[in-house]
């Protein structure tokens, strides 16, 4: 009976009920949980660490609540309303922290809070299938933040959790043991495979994005636009990789390894930046000789538009694919950015993904002007007035620009000016500072240094930022973000002239590279640039399969699945070709587990197969056997219905007879066998024929 | 004669053939592929729109990891399908043996499925219109007895009707299916009235159709405690062993031979309440191995004793006024 004052629970809904264990047994929580753990694991690399820990969280609580049923505070943590509140708070911290909630990334921080707290109040089965999509879902998230090896091999275990977990749901009270589950599932997954790879292969890539959603740049290492004192030397410090190239032929020596990024000719006084107003132009030095190279550029992701080319740049940036099919197909290939007037190649967007492409340079020292160089290289705000003074006294003394440039890059050859990663830090007039108090300093000091005297000497000049040098790992080289440089450029006798003053200073930089110029200071690059030590040779081909990965795996695009098709032989093929493919693929692969399909009469004895074909073509013709009816009742039956075939249907009866109970010859056997053929062809033949016979003889009174 | 219209039949002939509405399927039977039919489970259709959205996902951001992880899924789904198909294609039927039993007790069929493959055969649900049974795994080329019970309320017959042989193995993201219609049906006897007056007989007047729990003869068996029995016929040492208070009975002197049972000698003007005496009755002299006739109109059954005699007056008294 229920009790008056309870009535109104019904129509509540049921709140402040922790989660029992009644509809959730062990077997099932923990195949969840180890999901969840799985999926969660990866994305705990870029998620704020709160974010995590709660995620993390309400998936152990959930478990302790598992052994622990009757805990207050557990049950309290765990009910509906407290989840709900905490998912409502998360997804308002997670708005503070990120600054906007429409996005990418706040989704997914969101999400993953959301798969736990859906974890933590899990009830029915289809709970438990909400989850599970979601958490393959989340699963697939991590992807957008990194698709290296690790993250692919990491989600491997995720994979078999999930399909594992889907068993276990199916029938928690299935005997088989956990093993012989996990046996099972990668089992299927295996058999998966092959369709998977097909799929994979042939599935048409799309080239753009069907919507965006707002992307944070994320704190990635890198040049950017702008430039204080201080900032390469920062970059430097990483040895992450900041694209990798190979070279058609031999790669250039090191000291010309000029690799162009963000060119900058603001200057406020103390930083620097890329100047606003860009004009395009088109690629020059088409003609001119000299060190032509040919290569290719694997970009990291860096969220900027600018690609890296070595100078001067001779042609626009193309997709991988123009390689092979350099004659002829020209019209084919896509053009991935553009040059402009200040030599920087900006891509047609952000590049948000590893970026493959084609590029030519000829090594040069100089850089055809297109247009007279702008105001803003030759302005020089702030308060650098000593600079400005010594400048004016060294321009004095010099006959022409060139020879100015060059006592510039004399004095800090004369000075003792040291380069340094660990320069002291400096304040409102660094150059001041730099050149007459301090004297040391890393690249962007010296460059920026020598664009200030430039400029006060009354010539164009400007910051270039990019890379210099990189190292070669088996066939190709990799140019890491301890390779970040700066030099300057001036303008002088109508050309962009390049000036490193860094190499007067500290040559080996530039020689050989930045540990050694800076054996002791660049502790993080250490172990990747030491000789003859197994660690490096371990990274190094580490840095290799990682390199064929992306060439292979990740940067997989349309381009390459034309190259597959050509290699098969399919020029640009037709949906239809590609589904017909598919299909028999598919239908191939179908039969390949089913196994052959079993004839059920396979092993059946040769005199049974002969009866039984007897027995259908009676059936056919609605004459059934009836159950303990021996063969000879059966046809001497239906030699009444079919008196006409009493003479066959006897001698059939006779020879079934002969065959089953007397011990005869194979011979024999042979000949009887023929017989029965004959005569169930013939028998067959005059049955059908007797059931046409009236119908035509009769006309429409017998069907009434 | 509406019902014989070509339109009819051609609906008959195709419900027939997708759901096997009428019992035509002779044993053994092998569940054929034209006879499987396979749809994504509730879970497997959410498992497909998650795999949809993740590939949309993918698409968008030109994930190459996220094509990989979309289609190893796939993969799996439609690996799933091939195993869940084959898990119950080709199962064979061999038998389905049907107990006959008594109006408001189950009746029972013991149904054998046989498995030709060398990998066993897993969760496999049998399903009636009354109920279903999930059988333990079916070995390899082994076979595997399940029994589905049928309540009844009325004597007659019952049909086992259509059996639906259904198993989601092995990730629950397909369900696959195969009717089985066979003519397999069970006698039920009428109920047997609980108090019967003693039988009838020309030639023992005194009760000895009651089984008498006395002290002479032989013990013959044993049967429920009744008040009035004389306590020293209790059968105390099946009592102890906890199959309850039963008494021994012993071949009485006067066997009731030559009883002639019909419907007017139960004097109940009801069908159904003559059917249950006659059927108390006939238990009763099969339990004191008696002599007995059956007239009933339409059909008589000479005087006889034994299994088969009393087999025959049952299924007689079950089918009585029924066409087969």
């Amino acid at each position: 009976m229920i009790s008056h004052t309870k009535i109104w629970h019904r129509f509540l809904p049921k709140i402040g009920r922790a989660p029992t264990t009644a509809g959730m047994d062990a077997r099932t929580l923990y195949a969840l949980a180890t999901v969840l753990l799985l999926v969660q694991l990866p994305h705990i690399l870029h998620l704020p660490i709160w974010v995590s820990l709660t995620g993390a969280g309400l998936v152990v609580l959930r478990l302790l609540l598992l052994h622990e049923p009757d805990r207050k505070t557990l049950r309290f943590l765990l009910s509906p309303i407290t989840i709900t509140l905490l998912a409502a708070a998360t997804a308002f911290l997670i708005r503070l922290d990120f600054g906007y909630s429409i996005g990418r990334d706040p989704s997914v921080a969101f999400l993953f809070v959301l798969v736990a707290a859906k974890f933590a109040e899990i009830r029915r089965a289809s709970d438990a299938t909400l989850l599970l999509c979601l958490a393959a879902f989340l699963l697939l998230t991590q992807y957008f933040y990194s698709q290296t090896i690790l993250s692919a091999l990491i989600t491997i275990p995720a994979i078999v959790a999930l399909a594992y977990a889907l068993s276990i749901l199916r029938d928690s009270d299935n005997p088989a043991k956990n093993t012989q589950q996990i046996k099972l599932v990668s089992k299927l997954l295996l058999h998966g495979l092959p369709l998977a790879a097909v799929l994979f292969f042939i599935f048409p890539r799309l080239p753009g994005p069907l919507w965006s959603l707002p992307e944070d740049a994320m704190a990635k290492t890198g040049l950017s636009d702008s430039m204080s004192p201080g900032s390469i030397g920062e970059i430097s410090k990483s040895s992450e990789v900041a694209f990798r190239v190979e070279f058609d032929g031999p790669p250039p020596p090191t000291h010309q390894l000029y690799w162009r990024g963000p060119v900058l000719s603001e200057f406020d006084g103390r930083s620097w930046k890329t100047s606003k107003s860009m004009m395009e132009t088109g690629p020059r030095h088409q003609d001119a000789k000299g060190d032509l190279h040919h290569y290719t550029v694997m970009l990291q992701p860096h969220k900027q538009r600018w690609l890296f080319a070595l100078d001067a740049a001779i042609s626009l940036p193309k997709s991988d694919y123009a390689k092979q099919i350099n004659s002829g197909f020209q019209t084919s290939t896509r053009l991935l950015g553009r040059l402009m007037s200040d030599g920087q190649l900006i891509a047609n967007k952000p590049v948000s993904q590893l970026l493959r492409y084609r590029q030519s340079s000829i090594l040069s020292q100089t850089l055809q002007a297109s247009r007279p160089p702008p105001l803003n290289t030759r302005s020089l705000p702030g308060k650098n007035t000593k600079t400005i003074a010594f400048a004016m006294s060294l321009r004095n003394n010099s006959t022409s620009d060139m020879e100015y440039a060059n006592s510039v890059l004399q004095h800090f050859n004369r000075d003792v000016f040291r380069y340094t990663l660990k320069p002291q830090l400096l304040g409102d007039a660094p150059v001041d500072e730099f050149l007459f108090q301090t004297k040391e300093g890393f690249c962007e000091h010296y460059a920026a240094a020598f664009v200030v005297m430039m400029r006060a000497g009354g010539i164009p000049a400007r910051v270039v930022t990019g890379y210099l040098g990189g190292q070669m790992n088996g066939d190709y080289m990799i140019v890491r973000q301890s390779d970040a440089h700066a030099w300057a450029e001036a303008y002088i006798d109508g050309t962009w002239r390049r000036f490193d003053p860094t190499g007067f200073v500290a040559p080996s930089r530039v020689e050989q590279g930045l540990s050694a110029a800076l054996p002791d200071e660049t502790t993080e690059t250490r172990f990747a640039r030491l000789d003859s030590n197994w660690l490096r040779q371990t990274q190094l081909k580490w840095d290799s399969m990682n390199h064929q990965w992306q060439r292979f795996v990740v940067n997989f695009d349309n381009d390459s699945q034309d190259k597959m098709w050509e290699k098969f032989g399919f020029q640009n093929p037709t949906m239809l070709q590609i589904t017909i493919a598919v299909m028999s693929i598919s239908l191939a692969w179908s039969l390949l587990i089913l196994g052959r399909p079993k004839r059920t009469q396979q092993h059946l004895p040769h005199n049974e197969k002969l009866w039984r074909r007897l027995c259908r073509l009676l059936q056919g013709h609605q004459f059934a056997r009836v159950s303990n009816e021996s063969a000879s009742e059966f046809l001497t039956r239906a030699a009444v219905r079919w008196p006409c075939q009493e003479n066959r249907l006897s001698l059939l009866d006779k020879e079934f007879s002969k065959l089953r109970f007397q011990n005869i010859n194979t011979e024999d056997t042979d000949i009887t066998r023929r017989t029965i053929r004959q005569e169930i062809l013939f028998l067959g033949m005059r049955i059908t024929i007797a059931r046409l016979k009236p119908r035509y003889q009769s006309g429409p009174t017998s069907i009434a | 004669m509406f019902s014989n219209s070509p339109i009819k039949q051609v609906i008959g002939r195709f419900r027939q053939r997708i759901f096997r509405t009428q019992p035509e399927d002779t044993l053994p039977h092998a569940v054929t592929h034209q006879r499987v039919y396979i749809v994504p489970t509730k879970r497997g259709f959410a498992f497909s729109l998650a795999l949809l959205l993740m590939l949309i996902a993918t698409v968008n951001y030109n994930l190459s990891l996220g094509y990989a992880l979309c289609f190893i899924l796939s993969g799996l789904f439609a690996a799933t399908l091939l195993h869940t198909y084959r898990n119950l294609a080709g199962i064979r039927v061999e038998q389905i043996k049907q107990f006959d039993t008594f109006a408001g007790v189950n009746a029972t069929f013991l149904i054998s499925l046989s498995n030709a493959l060398k990998e066993p055969r897993h969760g496999i649900k049998i399903s009636t219109k009354e109920g279903s049974w999930l059988m333990t795994p079916i070995g390899s080329e082994d076979t595997t007895d399940a029994s589905l019970t049928i309540p009844t309320q009325k004597r007659g017959l019952v049909q086992l009707g259509r059996i639906t042989l259904q198993s989601d193995w092995p990730l629950g993201l397909w369900t696959c299916w195969s009717y089985v219609h066979a003519p397999i049906r069970s006698l039920v006897f009428p109920k047997p009235e609980t108090d019967p007056p003693p039988i009838p007989s020309s030639t023992i007047e005194n009760g000895g159709s009651r089984s008498t729990p006395g002290m002479e003869g032989d013990v013959s068996g044993l049967r429920q405690y009744r008040p009035g029995d004389s306590i020293g016929s209790i059968a105390w040492k099946s009592a102890a062993k906890g199959m309850g208070m039963q008494v021994r009975t012993f071949d009485s002197n006067h066997s009731p031979t030559n009883a002639i049972l019909s419907l007017e000698k139960t004097r109940h003007s009801q069908t159904e309440k003559q059917l249950s005496r006659l059927c108390a009755w006939v238990l009763e002299a099969e339990s004191q191995k008696g002599q007995f006739a059956l007239h009933l109109p339409g059909d008589t059954l000479a005087s006889n004793c034994g299994e088969i005699h009393y087999r025959s007056a049952l299924k007689a008294l079950a089918l009585y006024g029924i066409d087969p």
